[in-house]
C-alpha cells in the first residue's frame, strides 16, 4: 500500500510505471487519473486549491485504501494525491490498483474514487475570473458514496 | 489550572477564523461547549457550522462524542464537509 499526499505536479504515467514495474504476482493493473479542468460547467477555471489536514488527510486516505484494497482482495495499491495549487491539465490524484483477476482492480479503483470524493480530509477550491468557490460533494457523489456502503452490508 | 488547546479551522471555515491556541474560557468543558463558544466569538463561521455538517477531529482521531471533555494540550480541529478526488 502506498499513500502519498504531495505538493508538487507529478508524472502519472511515471508512477504507474514504477508502481507495477515486477509485479508479476498480479494478472491486472487499473488505474484511474483526476485531473483539473479549465472548466467548471460553464464557468472558467484558472486554478484549483485543495487543502488538508497534514497528519489526519494522509492517514484518513491509508484507511480507506486498505479498506479497498481488503474488500477486493488487492495485493497493493497507489494512491497519490496533490493538495496545494494546482493548473487545468495537471493531475490531481492518481489510483492503481493491483489484482489476480481484472474484476477485483476495476472495483478496487472505483471504489476507492467514490470514498475519497466524500470521506477524503480534502477541501476544493476553485477560482477563476468570475470569482472563487468552494466544492462540497454533490447529490451524484453522495449516491455513489451510499451504493458503496450498501455493497458492505 | 490553566487549559490550553489548539484550534484549527480548514477549508472554508479556514478562512472565517485564524488558527489559534487559546486559553479554555470560563464554562467550556466539552466539545459543544466548545463548539458553541467558537461560535459566538466567531458569527459568520458559527452560521457556516450550522448550515453544513461540522465534525471535530481531537488530536488527529475523529471526535464521535461531542459531550467528551476536552484536556490540556488537545488540538482540535473543525472540518467542513470534505471533496477528495
Amino acid at each position: 500500500m502506498q499513500v502519498r499526499v504531495i505538493a508538487d505536479a507529478f508524472d502519472p504515467q511515471a508512477e504507474i510505471a514504477a508502481f507495477a514495474a515486477g509485479r508479476d504476482d498480479a494478472g491486472a493493473m487499473v488505474s484511474f487519473v483526476g485531473i483539473c479542468r479549465a472548466k467548471s460547467g460553464d464557468v472558467a477555471v484558472d486554478e484549483l486549491r485543495i487543502d488538508h489536514y497534514p497528519g489526519f488527510s494522509e492517514k484518513e486516505i491509508a484507511r480507506l485504501a486498505e479498506e479497498s484494497a481488503r474488500r477486493f482482495d488487492c495485493p497493493d495499491l497507489l494512491v497519490v494525491h496533490r493538495v496545494g495549487v494546482i493548473r487545468p491539465g495537471e493531475a490531481i490524484v492518481l489510483v492503481a490498483a493491483l489484482s489476480i483477476h481484472r474484476a477485483n482492480a476495476f472495483k478496487a479503483v472505483e471504489t476507492l474514487m467514490d470514498t475519497l470524493k466524500t470521506d477524503a480530509p480534502l477541501w476544493k477550491k476553485e477560482s477563476g475570473p468570475q470569482g472563487a468557490r468552494w466544492i462540497e460533494p454533490r447529490a451524484d457523489d453522495h449516491a455513489r458514496r451510499a451504493k458503496v456502503e450498501e455493497g458492505l452490508r | 489550572m490553566r487549559v490550553t488547546v489548539r484550534l484549527v479551522f480548514l477549508g472554508k471555515f479556514g478562512e472565517m477564523a485564524p488558527m489559534a491556541e487559546i486559553a479554555l474560557p470560563d464554562g467550556v468543558r466539552t466539545l459543544n461547549d466548545l463548539k458553541a463558544w467558537v461560535a459566538r466569538q466567531e458569527p459568520q463561521l458559527g452560521a457556516a457550522m450550522e448550515a453544513t455538517r461540522t465534525r471535530l477531529i481531537v488530536n488527529q482521531c475523529v471526535a464521535h462524542d461531542l459531550s467528551q471533555p476536552v484536556a490540556d494540550g488537545d488540538e482540535i480541529a473543525f472540518l467542513p464537509p470534505m471533496s477528495g478526488g
